[in-house]
């Protein structure tokens, strides 16, 4: 029997309930007379279903996480097993092998004695599935049937199933504050494992970044300090992205919101943010395919010799091209913002649009403006695949925009996607950089908000 | 000269009565030209900016497509091959019962490494792709009549003949092409099996609906999860909550989960579903689990904006014939918020169809070359396929890769312009 089957199978009763108790119910009302009765049909239908599908969901759910220990040791009480070697690892290995031919995701065995242990593996998954779907059904019925006893006009079916209902919208909200505590707790445990490896100080502050002579065995302590991945990251993010997008940004929500018609602005401003719309890995292609041998052509023009095909001029380019409608969007709502008021005042002593807007506008924006732009630098600093394609890889502590350097997140990917154990520095040494990434990101966002905040409270 | 004017007015009006200003003066008229020409300058600049904006908009699609539109067509190359003569070993008797089986033992290799050798002098593999075999098995099961006499079949070209053929390949491809176009054996024709092969080795062999299908599983369980959840942690925090000190907790990791960079949501899967949970790599159950993290706190921050726009007057009415709240809600607030939700909810997902720094955190980059039958066998999805491709050294794969990313931008506009076409239909002034 399937996991979906059985699944299948309580949903079908949970149905059955609904009909029989929302028949049961109406037949009462009939009897009753509406007003005598304290919910309506449905609602008992509802209160029966529920009674039958989660306790029978919640008992599955257990008996999924304990079957494969039962599988395991009934497997293991088999004669067939006495042979296994005892120590752990290679005895877990054929298991899980037997395993998967049993399941059938894997055709033929490698190791002769897994053959042997297939057969009793059979024989125990069905067992075991077996069990727990009977239990199931049995759970499904006992409890159905007891929800379906309480069918009497005065029960208060709605009340309770709008219990239930309650519940589940707290619990979904609830699952942000848990994914915002899996982050954090997987962030600082697996980094503590690092930092137990790795003097934190040495991380932070280090300038040499060569997780590869580490994973070789030439010691950790030197190999890990991350000051140029900072460096990589701050140089694209912050300022190669923010020289390109802070002005095109800005001046485009000038033109679209001061000076546009508006059919113009209609039509400008999807096309704008469809720039935010492109994925990430077009723009790591277009960088790597188009933008960096063309910038490698101009600095090798211009008389740079060691130009690097991979540059970070290339991937903070396009990057700035990327968070152009961020900036933009954050600059139009701070200047729509501004009373109207103020800009006629300017216009009525005479200033030009331009002067009104350079003069006014922009000062009384500024806070707003400023805020978009931090939360852009918080989206570059935190974009992985245009730097992964098109940055590099090589560690540098440079300023020339035209050599290779590389970024928090370029290093996360490289060092996780390889195929290496999870407790040497090495992998552990992505989580630290996740970690300091997290906080940075955070740190702005909330410096972020709280500029454009203040500003929006000014004009209140 | 005109400054000292101006001045020189100024500082009289000081000590004596005011001079009124003279407005048609030179200086005040050069003054005015210089003022009136900022402004154009500021209004140039800004159109620049829109424009530049917009150009690299265009000239990313315009190279692509010059690209990418390259990739969905193949070269194909018009061999005769004389199959009596030929080393095939076909029983006619099991062709007619079970074609599958009589063509995998006929030895079609050593077939078509004769005719190219008698037709051009050359060895297979430097013309035909090593597709050619399934291509030549297919024509033989759809007509095996052919096997009677000498046939001109239609094969795909190798990948150095294809790129050559295309834009600018090797010296001694283009040497090839010039002799077999010479001869007229070169044609053009539609690659079907872009569309509907997976992963490969060859350029030539490669297709998109491996990936494709990945991506499809993986945002059916983005969708299902993420759906539900979003719409009832908004429901919950617009309609319900209490303003206490755990509300506003919610609401903050809401915001700041909305922010996190993507590559972090990774992390988190790697370390909670892959190694606690140890559910499996490279399968589209995490990775939908995890862009459903992700793409929850869009769903929500939409679904509150479209729950707020629901006038107070409606739930009023509602409770003021008798109602409950969970009535109220869920006949009245969210059947005329849902245009509003399903807007967030398609411009949410197009980002998670999007996304690739959290799949590759996960182990959704392995090599794949059959389409996923489940949520938990090993995929891949078209951003993580364009990925690998564009890794790939391979010229033939510049066009395969820009295609790709042409099918997924194919995607992704269409939902954008799904959710546009909502919020315009559906927009209410209440």
């Amino acid at each position: 029997m399937t996991g979906v089957m059985i699944v299948l199978i309580i949903g079908a009763l949970g149905v059955i309930g609904w009909i029989i108790a929302r028949a049961r119910a109406t037949r009462l009302q009939a009897e009753v007379g509406r007003l005598a009765t304290n919910s309506r049909p449905t609602q008992h239908g509802w209160y029966v279903a529920l009674w039958t599908m989660l306790p029978a969901f919640a008992f599955l759910a257990v008996w999924a996480n304990v079957m494969p220990a039962l599988i395991a040791d009934s497997v293991l009480a088999t004669p067939a097993a006495q042979s296994l070697p005892t120590d752990d690892f290679s005895r877990n290995a054929i298991l899980a092998e037997a395993q998967s031919i049993a399941t059938g995701s894997q055709a033929a065995a490698f190791n002769p004695q897994a053959t042997e242990l297939v057969e009793p593996y059979r024989v125990a998954t069905t067992r075991y599935s077996t069990m727990g779907a009977i239990l199931a059904a049995i759970l499904a019925f006992a409890c159905g049937a007891y929800a379906l006893s309480r069918v009497r006009p005065a029960f208060t079916a709605r009340h309770r199933v709008e219990k239930v209902v309650m519940w589940s919208l707290l619990g979904a909200s609830l699952i942000a504050i848990v994914t915002t505590a899996g982050i954090v707790a997987s962030l600082v445990f697996e980094s503590m494992r690092f930092f137990s490896m790795v003097n934190p100080f040495n991380f932070l502050f280090g300038l040499n970044w060569s997780p590869q002579s580490a994973a070789m065995g030439y010691g950790n302590e030197d190999a890990f300090g991350a000051v140029p991945l900072f460096w990589g990251t701050i140089f694209i993010g912050a300022i190669i992205a923010m020289i390109v997008a802070i002005p095109l940004g800005l001046m485009s929500a000038i033109y679209l919101t001061q000076y546009a018609r508006p059919t113009t602005r209609k039509w400008m401003k999807p096309i704008l943010e469809v720039l935010a719309g492109v994925p990430t890995v077009v723009y790591g292609y277009f960088a790597a395919l188009t933008v960096a041998p063309a910038l490698r052509s101009l600095a090798v023009s211009l008389g740079i010799s060691n130009a690097s095909s991979e540059s970070a001029l290339a991937a903070g380019l396009v990057m700035g091209i990327m968070i152009i409608p961020f900036v933009s969007s954050m600059a139009d709502d701070s200047i729509a913002a501004v009373p109207q008021s103020m800009r006629d005042g300017s216009l009525a002593m005479g200033a030009t649009t331009s002067e009104t807007i350079r003069k006014v506008l922009i000062p009384a924006a500024l806070p707003g403006v400023v805020g978009g732009v931090l939360l852009a630098v918080s989206r570059a600093i935190g974009e992985t695949m245009i730097v992964v394609m098109a940055a590099g890889l090589a560690a540098n502590l440079t300023l020339n925009p035209f050599s290779s350097v590389t970024t928090v997140t370029t290093q996360m990917v490289q060092l996780l996607t390889g195929d290496q154990e999870f407790d040497s520095a090495k992998t552990l040494a992505a989580f630290a950089l996740g970690l300091v990434l997290f906080v940075v990101t955070l740190l702005l966002n909330i410096v972020a908000l709280r500029v454009v905040k203040k500003y929006r409270e000014a004009y209140e | 000269m005109s400054g000292e004017t101006v001045l020189d007015r100024a500082a009289a009006s000081d000590r004596a009565e005011r001079v009124p200003t003279d407005w048609r003066g030179d200086a005040m008229k050069r003054r005015i030209a210089r003022r009136y020409a900022a402004e154009r300058r500021f209004r140039l600049w800004g159109m620049a900016a829109v424009l530049v904006s917009a150009g690299f908009l265009a000239f990313l699609l315009i190279s692509m497509m010059g690209n990418g539109l390259r990739g969905f067509t193949q070269t194909e190359v018009a061999v005769p091959i004389d199959f009596p003569r030929s080393p095939a070993l076909i029983d006619p008797a099991v062709l007619a019962t079970n074609p599958e089986q009589a063509l995998a033992s006929a030895n079609l290799p050593a077939v078509l490494e004769q005719a190219t050798r008698e037709a051009f002098g050359l060895p297979e593999t430097q013309i035909l792709s090593p597709n050619a075999v399934l291509t030549l098995r297919k024509a033989i099961i759809s007509d095996p009549t052919i096997l009677q006499r000498k046939a001109t079949v239609n094969l795909p070209a190798s990948t150095g003949l294809d790129v050559a053929m295309k834009s600018d390949g090797t010296p001694a491809d283009e040497a090839l092409v010039a002799k077999l176009g010479d001869a007229g054996a070169l044609s053009t024709a539609f690659n079907i099996g872009f569309l509907t092969g997976s992963d490969g080795t060859d350029p030539t062999m490669v297709g998109i609906w491996g990936a494709l299908k990945g991506s499809l599983i993986t945002m059916v369980i983005t969708l299902a999860l993420s759906f539900p959840i979003g719409v009832f942690a908004a429901l919950y925090l617009e309609e319900y909550a209490p303003r206490n000190r755990w509300t506003d907790l919610i609401e903050v990791s809401i915001n700041n989960l909305a922010a996190v960079p993507s590559i972090i949501f990774g992390l988190l899967g790697l370390a909670i579903f892959l190694n606690v949970m140890h559910l499996p790599r490279s399968a589209p159950l995490v990775g939908g689990m995890t862009l459903a993290l992700m793409t929850m706190p869009v769903i929500v921050i939409a679904g509150r904006n479209a729950i707020k726009a629901v006038p107070p007057s409606i739930r009023d009415a509602a409770l003021g014939i008798g109602a409950s709240p969970v009535q109220v809600v869920f006949h009245h607030v969210l059947p005329l918020a849902l245009p509003g939700i399903l807007t967030g909810t398609i411009i949410g997902m197009a980002r998670a169809l999007g996304e690739t720094a959290p799949l590759l955190m996960i182990g959704m980059r392995a090599f794949v070359s059959q389409p996923p039958g489940g949520f938990t066998d090993p995929a891949t999805v078209l951003p993580v396929q364009i990925f690998l491709w564009s890794d790939e050294v391979g010229r033939g794969f510049i066009e395969k890769t820009s295609a790709a990313i042409i099918v997924l931008l194919a995607f992704l506009l269409t939902m954008n312009s799904i959710a546009i076409f909502l919020r315009n239909k559906f927009e209410k002034k209440w």
